[in-house]
């Protein structure tokens, strides 16, 4: 990708977690909890990645979607732009900007298989496509998203975008929290490696303990995403379609 | 992040996000114009700034938002450099497009259209040679030529490749600045996402060798070919590689460059298309006997430049470094060009259009033969009889609708076998822009012996053919915008075999034999 993290406009919009885990004010009204509004945003992260997998994206693809998804909230509410679309057309988008283009037909044909126990999360083309015009309006036009890939540690990489950490951090300390995490599970000292790279452990600690914490808190299952009586009742509450 | 508070507006800075209406600007003029939508002059009502207005139409957009418009606008977000255009925002109209009221109606609000805003250029380098009369100097060229490769080389280190080098995308202020634009065609390359790139790119005229054999792994030395031909352009005052389809194309390559093979290009005989293209008789390379009337350096360049092999191209950087750059006459200071009146081809070719018709209207009733339009090679020539005036301000000059153009000072001194002519000042320019018109009095041209040569025959009479469509400036050039897959041999390309901009020129320049 062109220029690089230092100059991007990812750089300069990294938050502060207070910012990224304020519940937009319609959405408290219709009485979502900070800890409600996480829990969608998880869901809807695994939406998005079961889709994807669907469709057959790029990992990349997913990320950017994911972290386009995370973006729109912190800027707009889920009343307003209800999270069962802006998922789909979040990877909609991500698929044009990294280049691995799915028709919104495509997709749209996929939601309906995936979806097709519930109408809430099924739309039509013209749906996606509008608002797909909101979200870029929603991003300011700001799509290079960087991650903290590569090939090594994917796992542990993902599931760090069922959280928030993408929008606060910028993606070389991510990885190294989950490089950080994968040595300690696999008994590996990089005392001295960390040492060498000059970075603050403290922060890599805290994010790798942030990651160890969600696994913890809330024991997803990596195929069936958060469970059903969990987050039905959240989903609940937001308006859905008209 | 400053936000402001829902239901207070925010006057002072534009909101951090989110995009105003296109209401806040008022529009001038038409600039630039193709199916992909139309550019404008505009003027922000508030600041009063001028700036260029690119319209991306969304209507008849089946898969949404145009992949070709995320592309510009995802390069463009992160490309800041003072020969890269920059884009200022992106504004979102209210409605429907022909809303007289332009009050916004709810619900409908994008069926309208997009604009990308971009700081306004006066010209575009096509559209500036082909004023009639118009001739460059020397140190001009270089400075031309310089910010060129500066602008190139930024976004090549930025990996990103610009794919349709041509003047019209060579935007150039009345500062003397000049910007790369249109990235509409443009990509970001990397090392784990290499090969599968369309082919279909570059218009026609300015395409390198291995584009037109077929490659899909290519890298910036497709946009070091297309300067090479705009540099030889700029000096030889007209395109210098102008086929009329893909194999013809070629075939002037070749007859200019030399027929490939193995030891000059080794791997060319593998490419997809060489079978196809393969030159029935050897021919040899005569880049230096075409040109030999440019200067020693700028040949060197052009040669490296013009290099078969792509993986052989001189770079942006190396170019930079060229003896070219470095050898008298210098490059001149941006701000020492003299200022003109706004010219983009789309108005260039307007114009022409208009003095067309009027002259053919003249022939009709046989009251004069009006010599032919063509652009003048930089090159110094004696009692060439028109386009030479008294000094005349560059501001608010009246806008001249086809006659000579009014930028040279005073008549060229005698032209003469001398390479660079005696004129004292390297650079033959009067710094006092504006007052005195430039005064290129006798002003380094390369030397060519005889004078410019007009142009062959009629059809490519200045900005006509296979240029790109519609005059693009900002870069709406013409039908030719791909959409659809990304790699997609789907997409025609912008090669103006395809492209309706290109015959539709032709028509209308043809009538000229």
């Amino acid at each position: 990708m062109a220029a690089n993290f230092w100059t991007s406009s990812h750089c300069k919009q990294l938050l502060d977690q207070e910012d990224v885990d304020k519940v937009p004010q319609a959405d408290s009204d219709r009485g979502i909890t900070p800890e409600e509004f996480r829990l969608v945003k998880i869901h809807m992260s695994f939406h998005i990645w079961r889709l994807a997998q669907q469709v057959k994206v790029r990992q990349r693809v997913i990320a950017t979607a994911v972290t386009y998804f995370r973006r729109v909230y912190t800027r707009k509410s889920m009343t307003e732009y209800d999270p069962r679309l802006v998922a789909p057309t979040c990877l909609y988008l991500a698929s044009k900007v990294e280049e691995s283009t799915v028709q919104a037909r495509l997709l749209v044909f996929y939601i309906k298989k995936m979806c097709a126990s519930d109408e809430k999360y099924r739309f039509e083309i013209k749906d996606i496509l509008e608002m797909e015009m909101k979200l870029l309006e929603a991003l300011d036009y700001y799509l290079v998203v960087y991650h903290p890939y590569r090939p090594l540690l994917q796992g542990i990489v993902n599931d760090t975008y069922k959280m928030d950490l993408i929008l606060i951090h910028p993606p070389y300390m991510i990885a190294l929290a989950c490089i950080y995490i994968a040595s300690v599970l696999k008994d590996k000292d990089t005392t001295l490696w960390f040492e060498e790279l000059r970075v603050d452990m403290n922060i890599v600690k805290n994010i790798s303990m942030e990651i160890l914490d969600f696994y913890d808190t809330y024991k997803i299952d990596p195929q069936r995403g958060l469970p059903e009586d969990k987050i039905a009742p959240v989903m609940n509450k937001l308006p859905s379609k008209a | 992040m400053a936000v402001a508070a829902p239901g207070q507006l925010n006057l002072d800075e534009s909101p951090s996000w989110g995009s105003r209406s296109v209401d806040c600007f008022e529009k001038l003029e038409q600039i630039g114009e193709g199916t992909y939508g139309q550019v404008y002059m505009a003027k922000e009502t508030e600041t009063n700034e001028i700036v260029a207005l690119k319209k991306i139409r969304m209507d008849n957009e089946r898969e949404g938002f145009p992949i070709t418009a995320i592309r510009e606008i995802k390069i463009l977000k992160k490309l800041h450099h003072q020969n890269v255009i920059q884009l200022k925002e992106i504004v979102t109209s209210p409605g429907p497009e022909r809303d007289e009221q332009g009050k916004p109606i709810e619900g409908n609000k994008y069926k309208g259209s997009i604009y990308m805003v971009f700081e306004y250029m006066d010209h575009d380098l096509t559209g500036l040679a082909d004023r009639p009369g118009m001739r460059f100097t020397v140190p001009q060229i270089k400075c031309y030529m310089r910010q060129l490769l500066t602008g190139l080389h930024y976004c090549h280190v930025n990996q990103v490749l610009h794919r349709d080098i041509k003047g019209s995308n060579l935007l150039i202020d009345n500062e003397g600045n000049l910007k790369l634009a249109d990235f509409g065609l443009a990509r970001s390359f990397s090392s784990d996402h290499n090969g599968n790139l369309t082919n279909r790119v570059i218009t026609l005229w300015y395409r390198p060798p291995e584009l037109l054999l077929g490659s899909t792994r290519y890298g910036p030395a497709v946009d070091m070919w297309s300067v090479g031909c705009i540099f030889a352009e700029l000096l030889n005052g007209k395109p210098i590689l102008t086929g009329k389809n893909e194999p013809e194309q070629l075939s002037k390559i070749f007859e200019l460059c030399g027929t490939p093979d193995e030891l000059i290009w080794p791997g060319v005989t593998k490419m997809p298309w060489y079978n196809n293209f393969k030159p029935q008789r050897p021919m040899k390379r005569r880049v230096k006997e075409s040109f030999k009337h440019f200067d020693r350096h700028a040949l060197d360049l052009l040669e490296k430049m013009l290099t078969l092999d792509p993986s052989q191209r001189i770079s942006a950087k190396d170019a930079l470094d060229a003896e070219y750059f470095w050898t008298d006459p210098l490059p001149c200071d941006p701000k020492s060009l003299p200022k003109y009146e706004a010219s983009h081809e789309f108005q260039t070719k307007k114009k022409r259009q208009q003095q067309r018709q009027a002259e053919e209207a003249a022939k009709r009733q046989k009251l004069q033969h009006p010599p032919p339009h063509s652009r003048l090679p930089p090159i110094q020539n004696p009692g060439q009889p028109h386009q030479i005036r008294p000094g005349q301000p560059m501001h608010n000059a009246p806008p001249v609708a086809a006659g000579p153009s009014h930028h040279y000072a005073k008549p060229r001194g005698p032209g003469g076998p001398n390479r660079y002519p005696q004129g004292g000042n390297q650079g033959g320019y009067n710094p006092n822009r504006g007052g005195q018109g430039g005064g290129y009095g006798s002003g380094p041209y390369p030397q060519q012996g005889r004078g410019p040569p007009p142009y062959p025959g009629g059809g490519m009479g200045g900005a006509g053919g296979p240029r790109g469509g519609g005059g693009s400036g900002y870069g709406v050039g013409g039908p030719n915008y791909q959409q659809g897959g990304p790699y997609g041999a789907s997409g025609p390309g912008r090669g103006p075999n395809y492209n309706q901009g290109g015959s539709r020129n032709q028509q209308q320049y043809g009538n000229w034999q």
